[in-house]
């Protein structure tokens, strides 16, 4: 078998969905580049491989606008793990996660798992606005449970309110993502027992202070392990020769992670 | 001294290509309607004059300055006149869906003295900017202004712009896009929603002119130039204070429709429309209106636009030749086109031999891909995919685009290849790391970074200072790309101001030598700080620009070594043989 870190071909697939806006190309460029800057509208999908211990994984950043909604169903086929990403100020944005995304990811994996991700957090949460320690410490999500019940006694804002220029509202609250969560599972088919507990695939997080957006990625990532180790197996099991590896164990170059 | 149609364009009035049915309206009708029109909308007409006169002392600065043609001054600069705004409609056939013939037909202008419309025209266009702001009516403020997108500190551009605001007005260039509905798409400065009354004014405008089975063109005052363009559903309509001429605003035009139709293509364009005329088209073009706002800017300030031809970056025969073969070793099914592109500009492109036989790249779509790269570098560890229209090979179908820097963090030297199939991602992307090793092995990276534009002095002729050089000759067993070489700009036009008005000189230039009611062979242009020499001939195109005082003789002297330089750079200077490769067509649905 050769050594699995040359292997350029992703061991998984990790698609962030998403309307425009929400933050997925900033979620994604704070994660692999410690950075918070100004991005642009992206364009179609851009494509980016994570080295995660021994093994790449690929991360698909997709275009939010619906002029690339043809393309959503590709970048997700054969996905692991899709991240349906919202804005926590705007509640259009969770509702569009339903009414446009949700049916692209029908071509990921059968056991692919969701995660529910509201951004922008800092601008409605004290804890969120702390810019978060370069090296990422992963949060306790009691904590940050706690944290938005405080907050949601602290400002009912009605879901359907619109963001008012003078200062921003918390539009969604964890609820209505758990609730969303719930829906999705049922969309699957899956059993809501036997799935991942909505508590763990509920996050939110700030790209512009780095709060949660490690400690959300590097979940994923682990939830993710035991699908690359099945698929593994199955190509080990696999009587086709591949022609892929060995071409790779001549090369020696190898494409590293991304930062 | 010749006399182009800059002369006609001072007559008053309202001009009309005369069609040879009787159905059309008497010019006085459609005056009158206008006239109506601005009445129903703005029924006080004492603020008529007010805002079409804000950029008045601009106009003399920005006003090019006296030329002489073949050595006699001339004096054919246009005198300040009170009412000096013409509408000029063209004649359409009997079929009012048909698209407007590219073909101009100015001579069959008449001229009719309502001296009010045209002016009133854009009176209306700027009142209707106030209007919609609540301006002059007390107590209420546009309702589309509140319900405008939510406002993130990230976005804060043109967009933002007020639109009731001088520095608003006095932009030098406007472009506004519209559906046939009327429905706002975009606009260069300020935002959609507070502009859409002026918009529904000037699709009044376009309905009004069509219904007499014309179709409007172009508006003149004393300071703007309006021209419009219809392509299919949309209109697209620039107000210009630049002093260019309307073809090549026009030109312009054609560069935002095809941007526009290389996000989406026609064919999508005209099935939503066909499905739901009043659709609102910004839905599918919300995030693109920074490709539309770059590609204005290159446009402005990028020559290739204007010369509609590519700028290839000169690089040793013998290091593009290897880069080409590099690209064409690393292929797979269905690619059809490699592109390598550092600063901005071509270093070599392979093309795919049987899909494209007797078809090449245009200009036009090289442009757009440019133009798309460089608004989309946001993130640039990354491997772009996404799907574009190159809208002049076909507009009606998407090619699969994968974008990737070669040289990360730098990012200058980038990788285009573009496929037929939209699953072809990872085939394409093992291409890339194909070229990445191959370019590595050949330390191509460092060889294309010392690459660069050369300096006019290069080319040791005393006086020149600048000069566009677009050759016709290709060898022509090769349908080849349309390309321009051009020295860098260098002193005295370093500063921004300076490059535009050497960029505005060559605009004039241009717009001279392709007058289409007098089109002309060569130009002699003394300006008040350098003179320029703009020569046409069936090999190629060549606009220079001299110091000052230089006479024509010397200039035709200099020219001739110029050219004998070219010549003996060219290899240097052009892509001078695309090479090709063979993909086996594996056509997917």
């Amino acid at each position: 078998m050769p050594d699995v870190s040359k292997m350029k071909k992703p061991d998984v697939k990790v698609v962030l969905l998403g309307d425009m806006n929400v933050g997925k190309t900033s979620l994604l460029h704070r994660y692999m580049d410690r950075k918070f800057k100004e991005t642009i509208s992206t364009i179609g999908g851009a494509f980016f491989l994570k080295q995660w211990g021994p093994y790449n994984i690929s991360i698909w950043d997709t275009a939010g606008r619906e002029q690339f909604h043809g393309l959503g169903s590709m970048y997700c086929r054969g996905a692991a793990a899709v991240i349906l990403t919202y804005d926590v100020t705007n509640w259009q944005s969770l509702a569009e996660l339903e009414e446009r995304f949700l049916s692209l990811t029908d071509t990921a994996l059968q056991d692919c798992i969701y995660a529910l991700v509201g951004n922008k957090a800092d601008l409605t949460d004290q804890q969120a606005q702390l810019a978060q320690d370069p090296d990422g410490q992963p949060q306790d999500q009691t904590e940050s449970r706690d944290r938005t019940d405080t907050l949601l006694s602290a400002c009912p804002t009605p879901p359907d309110s619109p963001a008012s220029l003078s200062g921003v509202h918390k539009q969604v609250t964890r609820e209505d993502a758990v609730a969303l969560y719930g829906r999705i599972l049922h969309y699957k088919g899956l059993d809501e027992k036997s799935s991942l507990p909505a508590d763990k695939m509920c996050f939110e997080t700030s790209a512009k202070t780095g709060f949660n957006v490690d400690a959300m990625f590097e979940t994923l990532f682990d939830l993710v392990l035991p699908s690359i180790l099945r698929k593994r197996n199955e190509n080990q099991r696999s009587p086709t020769v591949d022609l892929e590896e060995y071409r790779e164990v001549g090369s020696k170059r190898s494409r590293s992670g991304c930062c | 001294m010749e006399k182009d149609n800059r002369q006609e364009e001072e007559a008053q009035g309202v001009k009309i290509c005369d069609p040879p049915s009787d159905s059309n309206p008497p010019a006085d009708t459609l005056a009158t309607s206008l006239s109506l029109l601005g009445n129903h909308m703005f029924p006080d007409p004492s603020c008529r004059n007010d805002s079409a006169d804000v950029n008045k002392d601009e106009l003399a600065d920005s006003r090019l300055p006296d030329d002489a043609a073949a050595e006699e001054p001339g004096m054919d600069e246009e005198p300040p006149s009170n009412q000096v705004t013409k509408l000029e409609t063209e004649e359409t056939d009997c079929d009012a869906s048909s698209q407007p013939p590219d073909t101009e037909t100015e001579d069959a202008a008449v001229s009719n003295d309502q001296n009010d419309s045209g002016e009133f025209v854009v009176t209306m266009l700027a009142k209707a900017k106030l209007e919609e702001q609540g301006i002059g009516v007390k107590g209420r403020s546009s309702p589309l202004l509140e319900a405008g997108p939510e406002e993130s500190p990230a976005f804060v551009s043109h967009r933002d712009e007020d639109v009731t605001a001088d520095s608003w007005r006095q932009h030098r260039k406007h472009v506004f896009v519209l559906s046939e509905a009327g429905k706002p798409i975009y606009s260069r400065y300020g935002s959609e929603e507070a502009l859409s009354s002026t918009m529904g004014v000037m699709m009044a405008l376009v309905s009004f002119v069509q219904s007499g089975d014309n179709i409007i063109r172009s508006v003149y005052s004393e300071e703007h130039t309006v021209v419009f363009l219809q392509k299919g559903p949309l209109v697209l309509v620039c107000v210009s204070s630049s002093r260019q001429s309307e073809q090549q605003l026009r030109g312009e035009l054609l560069y935002v429709y095809y941007q526009i139709i290389s996000m989406l293509t026609q064919a999508s364009i005209s099935r939503i429309f066909e499905h739901k005329k009043n659709y609102d088209l910004r839905r599918l073009l919300a995030g693109s209106e920074k490709i539309l706002d770059g590609l204005l800017n290159l446009v402005d300030s990028d020559p290739s636009f204007l010369l509609a031809a590519v700028h290839c970056l000169p690089l040793a025969s013998s290091l593009r030749d290897s880069l080409s073969q590099i690209l064409q070793k690393a292929i797979t099914a269905n690619l059809v086109f490699s592109i390598l592109i550092a600063k901005n500009q071509l270093l070599t492109i392979v093309q795919e031999k049987t899909v494209i036989e007797d078809s090449r790249l245009e200009p036009a779509d090289v442009h757009l891909l440019l133009n798309l790269i460089g608004a989309s570098s946001a993130f640039q560890a990354g491997e772009i995919w996404t799907p574009i229209c190159l809208p002049l090979f076909n507009p009606d179908c998407y090619f699969y685009a994968y974008i990737s820097y070669l040289d990360p963090p730098e990012c200058t030297v980038c990788l285009l290849l573009l496929s037929t199939d939209k699953e072809a991602f990872y085939a394409v992307a093992e291409c890339k790391r194909k070229i990445e090793e191959a370019m590595a092995a050949q330390n191509s990276l460092s060889l294309i970074a010392k690459a660069q534009s050369y300096s006019v002095s290069q080319v040791g002729v005393s006086d020149l200072r600048h000069f566009m050089y677009k050759p016709f000759d290709v060898p022509d067993n090769y349908r080849q790309l349309t390309q321009f070489t051009s020295p860098e700009m260098e002193a005295p036009y370093s500063s921004e101001e300076e490059k535009m008005r050497l960029l505005d000189l060559y605009r004039y230039m241009h717009s001279r030598i392709h007058s289409t009611s007098r089109p002309l062979k060569l130009i002699y242009h003394v300006a008040e700080r350098e003179t320029l020499l703009a020569w046409v001939t069936s090999k190629f195109e060549l606009y220079t620009c001299f110091s000052p005082l230089v006479t024509k003789a010397c200039a035709i002297t200099a020219i001739t070594k110029l050219l004998r330089w070219i010549k003996k750079e060219e290899e240097r200077l052009f892509i001078r043989y695309p090479p090709k490769y063979s993909t086996t067509p594996n056509p997917r649905l």
